[in-house]
């Protein structure tokens, strides 16, 4: 070991270090702020319609609204790339009237098809759509500026030859007055912002541009139907999986220790589960549950059952939670298992030996020599298992399809994956960080106390 | 067990006849011990391979013994890749397995590549903030991945990089490199620092010290933690399926089609996905110990 204090370990772990702070602890700090920050809850309204005027109040999401008035700002082409910006394109064009009048000024694009490009795609020359509908107007307004608000220049028939001079990006903003909380207020807002009905007159705030605190993810996640189950069944796993574990890798690791004939053969047998994917395991053990699987096939060979039992069904939860309990002990077993081996290897041989001189038989082996001695692995090992079976998914969506039998893992990728609630999923997964840590924080303190009690 | 045998042979000549009591129930305790440890071994030995043997003797067969009831609890009757191919066959199966490859491939490199210097610097450096650093990186082994996977699909949405092998694979490494980290530091660890150090007496630089001497000692050991970091890529469901859409890993694949899909495909799925990380762990088993002991040091 090399003693010298200098950079050199520094530079070695920096990668990893960067590496994690990158995709490890950034990610933790983005899931806690998605389960509690609603980003677009509040508008701020401005004073006039440009952005950088001044503040002129806000207005909760949802709020509805009246509209006042509108206009259409020229939106600079650096800007274009924002995301979220409802933009229209407007032409300047000039055109001859059926009468040989002159006529120039601004048009939305949506009112003339484009007939001649450049070679670079810029619009030349097109026409003046036809209008759609018996009852509507038959002329398109042109505006003396690029805002539908600014004055009307002149009117064009369909099909009226338009050259077209220049074109702009604009971004229409409304001028809105509201109520919150009985506080009115009243200022612009982006069109984007806004959903305005078809009364052109109302209509309400669809998203805000600025975020608060809110419990109102944390409150979806608790209102929802599939929380609590989750949470019983997540916990009832927890419950029923890691004692037997711990006995059977207790049991496990005790052979390995023996160093039998055929030692490395147990060895690798113990181990293969270390390897095999959860869903596999859930596979695995569905066919062996499923109805006209193995566990039916052998009691029937045997004469036990006339016919076969159908086991996962929304009526017989507690078989499916037995299926997932098996699975999961077959399959996790393995790591508590090698974690005490490595913890009964570094018990020192003569202690084991006196213990046996001195007449100790098995059982009292285990409870004054070894579970002693372990308690450190064993500690880790439980704080590892109980984190990992807050976890548990795989293997329920295989036997249960996720919905009889849920777990707090299932909920977060439905939330996520089926409903398109990021935030929920967000708040689903803070709670398990939130159970993990209180549980490793419960297991650090009760070894402890116990050794204070001791002392 | 064997150390009271040992003690009773070295044991003075003029032993009493009632120490040779004590040896001889001694000796009877340990050979009914040693039977009823085997019985339980072979017990726990069947426990964990007969469902391995179910799923494989369903997966080698033909569809329509895998849907036949009852089942017959001998194998491979008849043999038949039948299964196997229509699973394999199936829409999504082969693009999936690739995707797999691929990610668990840049998660070995990038994982073992981060991984090395950092491990040599926990086993051979003493540090201020040693201590610190790797109960950190036990923490961090510790948590839960679902936390991770939520946030950085939307960080991934934002950045463009959503549903891309290559995100997931960097989202791998974030999930391995603990690991890894901790394997290739005891694998480090075992080899005692006095060979470099003789090595540089002998007028080696450090570099050529390492390079020469630890390189090759430690090679076998890097090369475990690798695999398993390769397996553990291999066998990720959970941020594989919420990471990515089209590009689906092949857990992906078969976890998002499972609930449509038929019991031959399913059985030949988990048989396949068995495969791989079976065989691997067979090849690393001698360092598990190295891997997992670490975490309770």
């Amino acid at each position: 070991m090399k003693k010298r204090r200098n950079w050199a370990p520094y530079l070695l772990i920096l990668p990893s270090v960067i590496y994690l702070a990158i995709f490890f602890a950034w990610p933790m700090a983005r899931a806690m702020t998605l389960a509690v920050w609603d980003a677009d809850a509040v508008l701020r309204l401005k004073a006039e319609a440009s952005a950088e005027s001044a503040g002129a109040g806000t207005l909760p999401r949802g709020t509805q609204v009246e509209i006042l008035g509108q206009q259409g700002n020229i939106v600079a082409p650096e800007e274009l790339t924002q995301r979220n910006l409802r933009t229209e394109r407007w032409f300047r064009i000039e055109a001859e009237r059926a009468d040989g009048q002159p006529v120039s000024g601004w048009a939305q694009e949506t009112r003339v098809r484009v007939r001649e490009e450049s070679e670079s795609g810029e619009p030349l020359a097109g026409t003046i759509r036809r209008k759609l509908g018996s009852d509507a107007d038959p002329l398109t307004d042109v505006f003396s500026e690029a805002s539908v608000a600014s004055a009307v220049a002149g009117r064009l028939e369909a099909n009226t030859r338009v050259e077209i001079r220049e074109q702009a990006m604009l971004e229409l903003w409304y001028l809105v007055r509201g109520e919150a909380d009985g506080t009115p207020a009243e200022g612009w807002a982006q069109s984007r912002y806004i959903q305005v009905y078809a009364d052109d007159t109302t209509g309400r705030i669809d998203r805000g541009n600025a975020g608060e605190l809110t419990n109102r993810y944390i409150q979806a996640m608790v209102n929802d139907r599939f929380f609590w189950p989750a949470l019983w069944t997540t916990f009832l796993l927890m419950v029923l999986i890691i004692p037997v574990q711990f006995v059977l890798a207790m049991i496990m690791a005790l052979i390995i220790q023996q160093q039998l004939r055929g030692n490395s053969f147990f060895l690798y047998v113990f181990a293969i589960a270390l390897g095999v994917s959860d869903l596999a395991v859930g596979i695995v053990w569905y066919a062996i549950f499923t109805q006209y699987g193995y566990l039916n096939s052998i009691l029937q060979g045997l004469g036990f059952i006339g016919a076969p039992i159908a086991y996962l069904t929304a009526d017989t939860r507690y078989w499916i939670i037995i299926a997932i309990w098996l699975a999961e002990v077959w399959r996790a077993t393995s790591i508590v298992m090698v974690v005490v081996v490595s913890g009964l290897q570094a018990i020192p041989n003569e202690v084991l030996e006196a213990a046996d001189l001195f007449g100790a038989g098995l059982w009292k082996r285990i409870r004054f020599v070894i579970l002693p001695m372990l308690k450190p692995s064993l500690q880790v090992a439980l704080i590892l298992r109980t984190i990992l079976a807050l976890q548990v998914f795989a293997v329920v969506i295989a036997l249960s399809g996720g919905d009889i039998v849920t777990v707090l893992a299932n909920e977060a990728y439905r939330q996520y994956y089926d409903l398109r609630n990021v935030n929920v999923a967000a708040a689903y997964a803070g709670l398990i960080l939130l159970l993990s840590m209180v549980s490793a924080v419960i297991y650090l303190r009760l070894v402890r106390s116990n050794e204070e009690a001791q002392a | 067990m064997s150390a009271s045998g040992q003690l009773a042979q070295t044991a003075p000549v003029q032993a009493s006849a009632e120490m040779q009591k004590v040896r001889q129930a001694a000796l009877r305790r340990q050979r009914l011990n040693r039977g009823v440890t085997y019985f339980i071994a072979i017990l726990i030995c069947l426990w964990v391979l007969i469902p391995i043997w179910f799923i494989a003797s369903m997966a080698l067969t033909t569809p329509e013994v895998v849907r036949s009831y009852p089942k017959g609890v001998l194998p491979f009757i008849p043999f038949s890749f039948e299964t196997m191919r229509f699973f394999l066959s199936s829409q999504g199966i082969i693009p999936g397995t690739i995707n797999s490859i691929i990610v668990a491939i840049i998660t070995l490199l990038l994982s073992t590549i981060i991984a090395a210097p950092a491990g040599y610097a926990i086993s051979r450096y003493l540090f201020p903030g040693r201590d610190f650093y790797r109960l950190s990186i036990l923490a961090v082994r510790a948590f839960p991945v679902v936390i991770l996977a939520i946030p950085l699909a939307v960080v991934f949405i934002n950045f463009g990089i959503y549903d891309s092998v290559y995100s997931l694979a960097l989202m791998h490494t974030a999930l391995t490199l603990p690991t890894t980290i901790l394997v290739i530091g005891s694998v480090f660890a075992s080899i005692p620092y006095e060979l470099e150090e003789a090595a540089q007496v002998y007028g080696c630089t450090p570099l050529q010290a390492f390079r020469t001497v630890v390189l090759p000692l430690v090679a076998p050991g890097i090369a475990a933690a690798a695999i398993f970091t390769f397996v553990m890529s291999w066998n990720e469901v959970f941020a594989a399926s919420i990471l990515t859409v089209r590009n689906r890993t092949l857990p992906a694949q078969v976890l998002s089609t499972l609930s449509q899909s038929s019991e031959p495909y399913q059985f030949a799925g988990a048989f396949f996905m068995m495969i791989p990380a079976m065989i691997f762990i067979f090849v690393i088993r001698r360092y598990l110990f190295n891997m997992w002991g670490q975490i309770s040091k």
